[in-house]
């Protein structure tokens, strides 16, 4: 099963696999294992059906590393060469590490999206079912229309943000006792990457000692356990090595104090901390600055707050990234090059300039200069206030007419007197409610069933069924009008047949079914009709072609 | 959620048609059943709404062709005063004393109508469209005069006798549009010929169209069909509702038309294509047939 011209890229001896000793091969383009003394490969995956591997942690006394194919299954590979097992591993899974992602399939992933809209869609599996699974329309033009909706879905979505830092990334480490008077901290990748990210300090450290001078381990340890990381930094000199750091912070800091905000709206100094203290804030002892007077309690409190800050203002210089800063640097060069010279209004720096304009301008009270636009000329506007013409002719009085009505009814009404109990016969009262009543005159149009009571529940779902296949087809017959090109000539030949044939396999049998059960309904009527216009027009553009070529 | 509670007022305002000329050719027509009537059964309604529930309130407005009046309430009662100088002359039959008080106040209402109409030519149509604005204004007073708390609901009943104005079409409308904003049924009760606007305005705000056959039974049909209210109409198996034609009128005849074209930029109706749009004379290219091209495809390789 070894092709003799596969490159083989790493040999693993002495590994088992479903409990048999043999020797694990990783190839070009695919990972295979074959049991001790036999030359067959009986366990070969291409790093093409390869979803991700896993390896047992590091503590496990068996060493094994795990395959996870796209199709669910897994395949267990045990190391179990006792000196150099955990190498072998380690060497196995950086290896595949390495070349998995060349072999990602982008076929399989359109093959996941496609089930995936399946899943979510119930009426879209309907239709597929109906269509491609039996046969009338084929797979390819079944996803022609809707994978390329999708697509742009994606290319959407690869334009990630960064991930930002949490301000409390270092917090969240949260060591645990050992048990035996030691502590642990547990480090994820996530945030060792959070911390270089913020204190690129750190990162250089990182990258000088290890790992020609300390393991990763060691080098954590030695983080941790340096005052750099904890809360009094009292610079304790020794081999510390995070003392440079510690002493590259603190001119981080005074350099950001010193660029201060460039928000002129915003006054950081106004901002300060005053204590009542004894008295109520009556004693008027200002509070001293200079700091040899300070008590070692303020010391202390100062020097956690000015980590604190620097901490924040690190957290935010690394989330800013790296596009900010190039014109806050150019903003800062302008403004100390040419302050001296010019009017100051013209040289302010344009950051603070944009602030101030934002304050004080309103885009809403600003004058509209919209587009440019053309009035309606209406010569004839009394024509919306008519409504239609009456049907009935309107019946002609003559004047006499209206003078002999207008008299008979004032001479009626002068002499009325309301009789309550006579208003009417007892029998045109029963007449009026049988009218009334159902079946009666006025209430016929009532008496017709909804169809919808009368059809089962079953037909009514088959038949939404077919319509939707019916428009399904329909709409593909039809999009190939007017036809331009000879692939539209030979989709609309295609799409006649798919018809036909869905005529015949769907439709009739559905036909039958209801006539067997009595239903007098029309319920296909429509369909008919759609299908019959789609037939006509076939055959007339059929008809057409044939009088062009002649 | 059928029985009304304490604070539910209901209001039905009864729109009748007087219109003395129709009325006066039909006492000719069908002598048993003359305007007295009509009036006869449309006091049998409004009291039998009034004994429904304490909280009900009626009013009825008389469309004229001169006016719309008021029949009921009375004008110039303000809220507490009593009628007290009238005579107290209740109806000797032992009848609730606000349903006479009611009757009167119509029958005297009317004849002051009647008598002052004066003869004119010109003025042949039912002012329809008026009395609803007026019967619309009158709810909105009345919903602003309730009690806290007090919740009500309105509707309408047209009596329509003569025939419709096709003046009155955009008053008219507007009048439906309104009524449906502001919730309240207009019902219609045609004593003689289908009337467009009022299947259009049933069929807007809900409420219900009957034409009637048989006029003298009118008092039945009021109360059978429309004296519930829409919560207990639900309830109860009425006469379906009627088809309506809502087919637009092209604007060049005023023909009612399925199919038309539109113009895009004022939205006037036409049964014909046109180049240039009468109304605001907009020109509009017209679209050439593909069979041009492939004809002139055809020219040149025979020459």
């Amino acid at each position: 099963m070894a092709a003799l011209s596969e490159e083989v890229l790493l040999v693993v001896k002495r590994v088992r696999q479903r409990k048999q000793d043999g020797t694990l091969y990783l190839m070009a383009e695919r990972i295979a294992w074959g049991p001790e003394g036999k030359d067959r490969f009986t366990v070969s995956h291409l790093y093409a059906d390869i979803r991700c591997q896993k390896i047992s942690p590091d503590g496990k006394a068996k060493i094994q590393l795990q395959l996870v194919l796209h199709t669910g299954e897994s395949t267990n590979f045990h190391f179990s060469n006792e000196s150099t097992a955990l190498r072998d591993r380690d060497a196995a899974k950086d290896l595949l590490q390495q070349l998995l992602p060349k072999f990602k399939k982008r076929a399989n992933k359109e093959l996941e999206e496609k089930n995936r809209m399946l899943q979510e869609d119930p009426v879209l599996f309907q239709l597929y079912k109906d269509l491609v699974v039996s046969q009338v329309i084929s797979a390819e033009e079944f996803w022609a229309n809707r994978l390329s909706l999708n697509n742009v879905d994606h290319s959407a979505s690869n334009n990630k943000q960064e991930v930002g830092i949490s301000a409390a990334f270092l917090a969240d480490i949260r060591p645990q006792t050992d048990g035996c008077n030691g502590l642990r901290y547990n480090l994820t990748s996530d945030i060792i990457e959070s911390i270089f990210r913020t204190y690129p300090a750190v990162k250089q450290k990182y990258a000088e000692n290890v790992p020609h001078n300390l393991t990763e381990k060691e080098f954590w340890t030695r983080f941790f356990q340096s005052h750099y990381f904890h809360r009094d930094r009292i610079s304790t000199g020794l081999q510390d090595i995070f003392s440079e750091c510690a002493k590259q912070d603190e001119k981080g800091l005074r350099s950001m104090v010193v660029q201060g905000v460039k928000n002129p709206l915003v006054d950081l100094l106004s901002l300060e901390d005053k204590t009542l203290d004894e008295g109520y804030g009556s004693n008027s002892m200002a509070p001293s600055t200079s700091s040899a007077n300070k008590t070692v309690k303020e010391n202390s409190n100062s020097a956690i707050i000015k980590r604190f800050n620097h901490h924040s203002a690190m957290v935010l210089a690394a989330g800013a990234g790296k596009k900010a800063d190039a014109p806050n640097d150019q903003a800062s060069e302008t403004s100390s090059t040419d302050g001296n010279s010019r009017d100051s209004d013209f040289f302010q720096p344009p950051v603070k300039k944009v602030k101030i304009q934002e304050a004080i301008e309103y885009e809403d009270l600003h004058m509209e200069n919209g587009k440019k636009t053309v009035a309606l000329n209406l010569k004839k506007s009394d024509r919306y206030s008519h409504g239609p013409v009456p049907l009935l002719p309107q019946q002609y009085t003559t004047s006499q007419d209206i003078i002999n009505s207008v008299n008979c009814i004032q001479q009626e009404i002068a002499n009325y007197k309301p009789c309550l109990t006579q208003v009417m016969s007892s029998s045109t009262a029963s007449s009026a409610i049988a009218a009334l009543s159902p079946g009666g005159l006025l209430m016929q149009a009532g008496s017709q069933q909804a169809i919808n009571q009368m059809v089962p529940s079953d037909v009514q779902g088959e038949l939404k069924h077919l319509y939707t296949a019916a428009g399904e087809l329909l709409r593909h017959f039809w999009s190939c009008f007017p036809v331009n090109t000879p692939f539209l000539e030979e989709k609309v030949v295609k799409m006649k047949s798919n018809l036909e044939r869905f005529q015949m396999t769907k439709l009739r049998p559905f036909q039958e079914k209801i006539q067997r059960q009595y239903l007098s309904t029309n319920l296909t009527g429509h369909l008919e009709d759609m299908f019959q216009m789609a037939y006509n027009k076939f055959h007339a553009w059929q008809t057409r072609q044939m009088l062009r070529k002649t | 959620m059928v029985m009304a509670s304490e604070d539910e007022v209901s209001l039905l305002v009864i729109v009748v048609d007087v219109n003395p000329i129709w009325w006066g050719q039909q006492a000719n027509r069908e002598p048993q059943f003359t305007l007295s009537k009509c009036l006869d059964a449309v006091m049998v309604m409004g009291n039998s709404h009034l004994v429904m529930t304490r909280n009900n309130k009626l009013a009825i407005i008389a469309s004229h062709c001169q006016e719309s009046h008021f029949l009921y309430p009375f004008k110039l009662w303000k809220s507490g005063d009593g009628h007290g100088d009238d005579n107290p002359s209740t109806s000797g039959d032992g009848k609730y004393e606000l349903l006479s008080v009611a009757n009167d106040i119509m029958a005297e209402e009317i004849k002051i109508l009647m008598s002052r109409t004066e003869v004119k030519g010109n003025q042949t149509d039912t002012l329809l469209a008026g009395s609803l604005a007026k019967a619309l204004c009158y709810i909105h007073r009345v919903t602003k005069e309730l009690e806290a708390g007090q919740e009500i609901k309105s509707r309408i009943l047209v009596i329509k006798a003569a025939d419709d104005c096709a003046l009155q079409y955009m008053n008219f409308m507007n009048v439906i549009f309104a009524a449906q904003k502001q919730s309240i049924l207009i019902d219609a009760c045609v004593l003689d010929s289908d009337s467009g606007l009022l299947q259009q305005a049933c069929d807007i705000t809900g409420g219900l169209y009957l034409m009637i056959p048989q006029k003298i039974a009118l008092a039945q049909y009021l109360l059978w069909v429309f004296l519930p209210d829409s919560d207990q109409r639900s309830q109860l198996v009425l006469p379906p509702p009627v088809h309506v034609d809502y087919r637009a009128a092209c604007f060049c005849h005023r023909n009612l038309i399925e199919i038309g074209y539109v113009c895009s930029v004022c939205l006037s109706i036409f049964c014909n294509f046109s180049p240039i749009c009468t109304t605001c004379e907009t020109a509009f290219k017209i679209p050439l047939p593909q069979m041009v091209k492939a004809k002139k495809k055809k020219l040149k390789p025979s020459t």
